[in-house]
């Protein structure tokens, strides 16, 4: 009787256990709600791929195309950019990010990330260029910086650019398929938040700017993928999300000098369903504010700081590219309290920005850009 | 003789790391003192898929995923997909240019627009024969570089 018994429980174990899902799961999350108060207006017709977006002084939209078009849209008249930097489109790689300089009125400058072939050694890396607009034509084009070592790995570029109110440029490039060998470690690129001066000088004040052979550009470190970057008004804080490998996506407050943890702690595990590491947690390397599990593939990010949607004022957007909608965070000190999800089903969201007009514009892999509308 | 082995042995020792990354195989040629490096592409399927297996996680698992099922409505999937098998020389095409429109695998229809990759035309043959042969694929004939470059986009 014992022994069958034991037989039986063993056996029901042995079998529960066998379907069990790889997948870690979060405790005590916070549910997301549908919320059906948005809608949204096509402002900008046939795009492809728009990865970023920046809003010029006569209310034309500046856009990129991963595929390595830099386009002016106003009153349904695109405009190609000429002279835009050649870009290395391979995987996820292109032109990437696209940003006016804080003095744009005087100095009438862009800032540019893209996957760059520049250099000797056979694929890319991940570079930042400031040039300036005449016209349609870019001109005085300058690369501040190209990560090194080019490789042809299609993964893991970034890329995203947020400006300070202290004339500081800040970038992020992701560890371009090498976890083991970039982020971890602040000689080399990939992996990492940058600082930059506005002429690309490096700032003496950067966290690294006295170790020996490191990247003196390095503002963070121990980041994955990331392609959201926003700055919260309230704060002044630096604020990045970053792509977690299968679970894991994560949003972070960026601390100057701070190790961010990939790939030695991480909520996620590899996208075979094996484990990267049995670590969430470790002395000396941030948490985050907060992460996804699963992951929602987090492209785009903007506080709400105008008054435009009362109810999302001070709070975050997050545009998801595998779910498909744009996810509002409510954030009440510094955490998340609650999630929603607004335009659910609009397609692979890439980018996420407020204008100065203080609307909130969305692109969409696809379609376009649209404007966000309160119903 | 002694110290042409030794320089044998110091170069395949220092090629290792260079031959997990490349998809192309180097062969060194002595002529005097002199060292030269000649690219031969490997032929045979099974080398060719396992280069495949690398470019596959790289730049396809993310939407196909790693058993090659694809995300259902949204991306295609690969495994027993009879769009590989009818259409084979159009999802060359696909990998070597991208594809945007509507198409139906296993009866169902999608209409994502599958950016173009970036491979160069080695690699894209590498990829087709590990996906072709994979997940209860089966696919004997090998899809060649050179076969590849002739695939023009229409």
């Amino acid at each position: 009787m014992k022994n069958s018994f034991f037989l039986f429980f063993f056996l029901f174990c042995v079998l529960t256990a066998c379907g069990q899902d790889a997948d870690h799961k979060k405790k005590h999350d916070i549910p997301i709600t549908k919320s059906d108060t948005y809608g949204y207006e096509l402002v900008v017709p046939d795009l492809n791929i728009p990865w970023g977006m920046d809003f010029m002084p006569d209310g034309s939209f500046l856009i990129t195309e991963k595929s390595g078009e830099l386009i002016r849209y106003k009153n349904g008249q695109k405009t190609l950019i000429k002279g835009a930097p050649e870009v290395y489109a391979r995987g996820q790689g292109g032109m990437l990010d696209v940003r006016l300089s804080p003095n744009y009125a005087s100095d009438k400058s862009l800032y540019i990330t893209y996957s760059s072939t520049e250099g000797d050694a056979k694929g890319g890396h991940t570079a930042l260029m400031k040039a300036t607009l005449e016209g349609d034509q870019l001109t005085n084009k300058k690369v501040l910086y190209k990560a090194t070592p080019n490789t042809t790995k299609g993964q893991h570029w970034g890329s995203r650019i947020v400006f300070d109110n202290n004339n500081h440029v800040y970038f992020t490039i992701g560890e371009r398929g090498e976890r083991d060998v970039n982020p971890q470690d602040i000689t080399r690129d990939g992996g990492k938040v940058y600082r930059l001066n506005l002429d690309g000088s490096i700032p003496k004040d950067n966290p690294f700017v006295d170790q020996a052979d490191a990247k003196e550009a390095i503002w963070s470190y121990g980041h994955r993928n990331p392609q959201g970057m926003d700055i919260n008004a309230n704060t002044g804080d630096i604020w990045v999300h970053e792509h977690g490998p299968r679970g894991g996506d994560e949003i972070n407050l960026i601390k100057k000098g701070a190790n961010y943890g990939w790939p030695v702690i991480t909520y996620g595990i590899n996208y075979s369903g094996t484990e990267i590491t049995d670590e969430r947690k470790k002395e000396g390397m941030e948490q985050p504010v907060y992460y996804w599990l699963p992951s929602i593939a987090p492209s785009g990010m903007a506080f709400v700081n105008g008054d435009k949607y009362p109810d999302l004022a001070g709070n975050l957007l997050v545009g998801s590219l595998k779910f498909q909608y744009l996810e509002a965070d409510y954030l009440e000190n510094g955490k998340v309290t609650k999630r929603e999800k607004l335009l659910d089903g609009l397609g692979r969201i890439r980018d996420v920005n407020e204008a100065p007009d203080g609307f909130i514009y969305v692109s969409v892999e696809g379609k376009g850009i649209v404007k966000l509308i309160t119903k | 003789m002694l110290y042409f082995s030794l320089l044998i042995i110091a170069a395949s020792v220092l090629s290792q790391g260079e031959k997990k990354q490349s998809p192309h195989f180097y062969t060194y040629n002595y002529k005097k003192s002199i060292v030269h490096l000649e690219k031969v592409q490997d032929t045979t399927l099974q080398n060719s898929m396992k280069r495949g297996a690398s470019l596959y996680s790289d730049f396809c698992m993310q939407c196909h995923m790693a058993e090659g099922t694809g995300v259902a409505g949204t991306f295609p999937p690969l495994a027993k997909s009879d769009y590989l098998t009818e259409k084979t020389i159009k999802s060359i095409k696909a990998v070597k240019y991208g594809l945007q429109g509507k198409i139906m695998v296993n009866g169902e229809s999608y209409q994502s627009a599958m950016p173009k990759p970036g491979l160069y035309d080695d690699e894209v043959a590498d990829v087709m024969n590990y996906i072709l042969n994979s997940w209860g694929n089966e696919h004997s004939e090998i899809i060649t570089e050179e076969q590849v470059s002739s695939i023009e986009q229409e």
